[in-house]
């Protein structure tokens, strides 16, 4: 373990169970990356390098893949990272509003993080939830069949 | 036999190719992007697009395979609509900068647009836009011109096994560059910027010095770096290199090349190349006419020869100069001086361990073809590096580690790290030992059921003692399960390679390691390819530069032999063997008066450096032909300056035993120097000898197809496509070339084993201390390369390279100085603290001045053949 002092214990005994799971390092990539980016806030080049050497990969390979995916945070982001969808269903029942007031409330642009590190707003692609839209990720929690109202009420549970 | 017809014309096939190859191979062309011959199929840039009778959709012609009854049309206006509506998708983000861009001209992209038409595109948005990456000091990005066909992401991964770059990020945003962002930190292959169609990728080297059509000519030659000998192609313009392409599809290396050979040609057209002759005055190297100069060489060298006979007088051969050259430089000190103290760097460990193989398996043993290690079930390299080493080789190894192969390693293989299923880290001079332990536990595995096809070897290898596991696990340091698991992948594989260093050879230990190597390789049926660091270090061997072979390896001291080359030289020839090369240095001013030094630099480039030095001094006359002014030149009575490699014509021998053309590239560039052989020519005139009367360097080429039996079938036009593989269709040594020179096997395993007790490492080294290595760089090649402006880009200086925890042993961390000192010297370093090294070991190398790490190490002798083995003696690394 005191090989790889980069990561925290914790985060290093998750890599562990990965790497048992998905024993080829190109299969365990994408989940190392999500603990990685836990770990290290985002996936800074330490971050990737790091991972590089637990999996074994060449750096580049780890680089490609963190860059392809959306998922993944190429930039420090504020304690909260919320994800608001603005497709086609979600638009059309109001995200647009949503944005607005996030920007006016937090001072949040798509792509920023809020003057007081407390939320990074990224603009979402679908999230899989247009049944009940707007909808939005804050972290891993899904939000949906939001409004002007609720999603203020939601936002300040996240401190 | 396939049948196909493509655009009405019928086409047999003769197996399975894509519709792609079968075109191209019948002239048709089809206009391509993203597939490349060196590449796998992709399929991504849909330039390809071919109409197939009775498929509905147009199909890529690179990844359909062609079957039976194809019918094909590749320029249909529906294929030329979809081609030209694909360009119109490239071109809405490639700029058309082609006025300002190094590539136009030989660009892809701007024929096939030029060929359809699609100029004007529909597309009215913003192009995406990326500024031009120089970070790097050799190579330049430009994403804007980049069209994602990704062969430089392919080929840096799959080809070149170093995965230095990738694509980033996704979509329209997507661009190729290496994890910094900036300046690479890869093998500088170069094989990137050598397949980009567009100008996206390129060398800074020759940027906007020329347009590809003002290039004089492209001479096809063979790389001057080291023994692998990869075909290339030279631009010129102006009489001066303008840049190295590769040939792909032809030579041992089908196209790849690294970084030496890609980028490390300046050397040759350096402002510090030699001029004119130099002969020392009063204490000082004057210039003198080159006729001046060569009468006194002449008469210097025959007034020793008179006072002190012919054997005062001894030579060292040039491992980068040509075939040509070599035979007349021995022919040169036998026939006209009759001396045979002629030896060369072979003897540093390449001339011991091919004669150890081919004592055991007969004349040629290591005479195999490189391409057919990719192809090997399991490759076990030993004390060696070879992507460090001999880098073109080294893919090849990479290439069967993708394939799935086994790739064992013993020793330290950096280069291989990635690429590798068993790695046996021992030290330096204990990869005897680990060999020891293999053999021991493949025995044990197979219970001792052998192939069954050479009893005598069988009965040899059963009479070994070999070391017990814990035994080998105390002297190697590598424990003893990895070499149980090194030894259960390699049991069972029906063929495979071994590529072994000249360290093997260098050592007390040679004939016990090649022992232990030809039990291995026997068993697991291997082909034997052995490390050779200069790109005419076999020639060297072929053409008699040794003390006790004659052209085409036979004896000195065999009449038989003797006899023919007495008849064509006209000359009665010494029949006792010379010195060897260290014999010689330590005979100065003693037995040795005078010394002829063809393109090497002893004084740096051996061990035991300051002790050379001294010798060199010790002589009475000193004679050295090189390019530049080396260690060595500045102590020699004449100094002739000899032609580089572009500048003449000749052949090279490659480590295959492959016999390959040079061809003469510049004709103005260092025309005040002269080829080697005319100058040894020009002074065997002076010395009146009239047995070298060589108009061109073809005339040496048929005498030694006149003279050396081995050499019977070769003809210089025979050389002009893949060069000629041995025996050159002469004769072999030996009945069949299958006879033993060597005691048989038995003899000498019953010799070893009465040895007793199996010795252990060297006292260079110690297992639990910090050991020095010297490093075997990538970017560098002994002393030639401090002349290459982009090697030294690369890697500017001197450096002491160590692993972390060898850092933190030592109190030492990076970019600090660190002195290292030994009984033969000391030096200063800076210290570059690298992950992946192995624990305990100091790197350093030997390629700059003042900071050559083979002066720190002495030697002793191998008593059999000679071999310099290095020794440390009182090792200090120390922080300043």
């Amino acid at each position: 373990m005191e090989n790889f002092p980069a990561f925290s214990p914790g985060a290093l005994a998750r890599l562990e169970e990965i790497k048992k799971k998905y024993p080829p390092g190109r299969a365990a990539l994408m989940p190392a990356l999500h603990v990685a980016q836990e770990d290290f806030g985002w996936l800074k080049p330490e971050a990737l390098k790091a991972v590089a050497e637990y999996l074994e990969l060449p750096e580049m390979t780890v680089r490609s893949t963190a860059t392809f995916y959306s998922m993944y945070r190429h930039k420090k982001t504020g304690r909260n990272v919320i994800r608001l969808c603005t497709n086609v269903s979600c638009l059309v029942l109001g995200a647009r509003t949503l944005k607005g007031i996030l920007e006016g409330l937090y001072g949040l642009a798509p792509g920023n993080t809020s003057p007081d590190n407390r939320f990074s707003l990224e603009i979402a692609d679908c999230i899989g939830a247009c049944g009940s839209g707007p909808a939005m990720l804050v972290n891993d929690d899904l939000h949906t069949g939001l409004d002007a109202k609720k999603v203020i009420e939601v936002l300040e549970n996240y401190k | 036999m396939i049948s196909i017809t493509i655009n009405g014309r019928k086409i047999e096939l003769e197996g399975p190719v894509t519709i792609l190859e079968a075109a191209r191979k019948n002239g048709i062309e089809i206009p391509t992007l993203c597939s490349h011959p060196a590449l796998e199929l992709w399929g991504g840039c849909r330039m390809c697009l071919v109409e197939i009778e009775k498929m509905p959709r147009l199909q890529t012609s690179c990844t359909v395979t062609a079957a039976d009854g194809m019918t094909v049309y590749t320029e249909t206006p529906r294929v030329v609509a979809a081609r030209k509506a694909m360009l119109e998708f490239l071109l809405i983000n490639h700029p058309l900068q082609c006025p300002t861009c190094d590539k136009a001209g030989e660009c892809a992209l701007q024929d096939l647009t030029v060929r359809y038409g699609a100029v004007a595109g529909r597309f009215e948005e913003g192009k995406r836009t990326f500024p031009e990456n120089v970070d790097d000091p050799i190579i330049v990005r430009n994403m804007e011109r980049c069209i994602m066909c990704t062969r430089c992401v392919r080929m840096c991964d799959s080809v070149q096994g170093a995965s230095a770059i990738g694509v980033v990020g996704r979509g329209a945003r997507s661009h190729v560059e290496p994890f910094s962002g900036g300046r690479y930190n890869c093998e500088y292959c170069g094989n990137c910027l050598n397949v980009c169609p567009v100008g996206a990728i390129m060398s800074r080297l020759h940027r906007y010095t020329y347009r590809p059509w003002q290039m004089d000519k492209a001479v096809k030659t063979v790389c001057s770096f080291c023994g692998v000998g990869c075909t290339m192609l030279l631009e010129v313009r102006g009489d001066a290199i303008q840049k190295v392409s590769p040939a792909f599809g032809k030579g041992v290396n089908n196209g790849l090349l690294c970084g030496r050979g890609m980028f490390g040609y300046g050397y040759v057209g350096s402002p510090e190349r030699l001029k004119t002759p130099l002969v020392r005055k009063n204490g000082k190297l004057e210039p003198a006419s080159w006729d001046e100069t060569l009468a006194f060489a002449a008469s210097r060298l025959l007034e020793i020869k008179n006072r002190h006979g012919g054997r005062a007088i001894g030579g060292m051969a040039g491992s980068r100069c040509t075939n040509e050259d070599n035979y007349v430089f021995q022919k040169f000190l036998r026939a006209g001086f009759g001396s045979n103290n002629i030896d060369s760097v072979a003897r540093l460990g390449l001339l011991h361990a091919q004669g150890l193989l081919e004592g055991l398996f007969g004349q040629g043993a290591a005479a195999n073809v490189i391409t057919g290690i990719a192809g090997s079930d399991a490759v076990l390299t030993v004390a060696c590096d070879p992507a460090q080493t001999n880098p073109v080789m080294g893919l090849q190894v990479r290439a069967a580690a993708k394939a799935g192969r086994k790739v064992v390693t013993i020793g330290h293989a950096r280069g291989l790290r990635r690429h590798r299923t068993h790695s046996l880290p021992t030290v330096f001079g204990a990869e005897g030992v680990a060999l020891a332990g293999l053999l021991k536990e493949l025995l044990r595995m197979k219970k001792d059921s052998l192939p069954g096809e050479n009893l005598e070897l069988e009965a040899a290898i059963k009479e070994f003692k070999l070391p017990e596991p814990e035994e080998t696990e105390r002297l190697t340091g590598v424990p003893r399960a990895a070499i149980s698991d090194a030894a259960a992948a390699l049991k069972d594989v029906s063929t495979s390679s071994i590529i072994a260093g000249r360290e093997l050879a260098a050592s007390m230990d040679a004939r016990r390691n090649f022992m232990l190597l030809a039990a291995i390789g026997y068993i697991i049926n291997a082909r034997f390819f052995l490390i050779s660091e200069r790109p005419n270090e076999q020639g060297l061997i072929d053409m008699g530069c040794a003390p006790d072979l004659l052209p085409g390896g036979r004896p000195v001291s065999l009449h038989t032999f003797r006899e023919s080359y007495e008849r064509e030289w006209g000359v009665k020839l010494n029949p006792e063997p010379g010195l060897t090369l260290m014999e010689m240095f330590e005979q100065a001013g003693d037995a040795v008066r005078a010394m002829y030094i063809m393109g090497e630099n002893p004084a740096f480039n051996l061990p035991g450096g300051k002790k050379i030095m001294e010798a060199l001094e010790k002589l009475d006359f000193l004679v050295v032909q090189d390019i530049f002014m080396t260690e060595t030149a500045s102590l020699a009575d004449v100094v002739l300056p000899s032609k580089a490699w572009p500048e003449k014509e000749g052949t090279y021998t490659n480590l295959e035993k492959r016999i390959q053309k040079l061809d003469r590239a510049l004709e103005k560039n260092g025309e005040t120097a002269k080829e080697d052989w005319k100058i040894l020519a020009g002074i065997g005139k002076h010395a009146g000898l009239n047995n070298m009367p060589y108009a061109a360097s073809s005339d040496i080429i048929d005498e030694l197809a006149r003279v050396s039996p081995l050499h019977a079938g070769l003809r210089l036009k025979d050389l002009e496509q893949e060069g000629m593989m041995w025996p050159y269709k002469g004769k072999p040594l030996g009945m069949g070339g299958h006879v033993p020179l060597l005691p048989p096997m038995r003899t000498m395993a019953k010799a070893m084993t009465t040895d007793a007790q199996m010795p252990g490492p060297g006292p260079a080294v110690e297992i639990t201390g910090v050991v020095l290595e010297i490093e075997k760089p990538l970017f560098h090649s002994g002393t030639l390369s401090r002349h290459s402006g982009a090697l030294l880009d690369i890697v500017g200086g001197p450096e002491a390279k160590m692993s972390p925890e060898t850092g933190k042993k030592l109190g030492i961390t990076e970019g600090g100085k660190v002195k290292i000192s030994t009984a033969n010297g000391e030096m200063v370093l800076k210290a570059k603290i690298e992950k992946g090294l192995p624990a305990g070991v100091v790197f350093a190398g030997n390629n700059f001045r003042e900071a050559g790490a083979l002066g720190l190490f002495g030697y002793e002798l191998e008593p059999e053949s000679k071999t310099p083995v290095p020794m440390v003696k009182d090792l200090e690394i120390t922080p300043l």
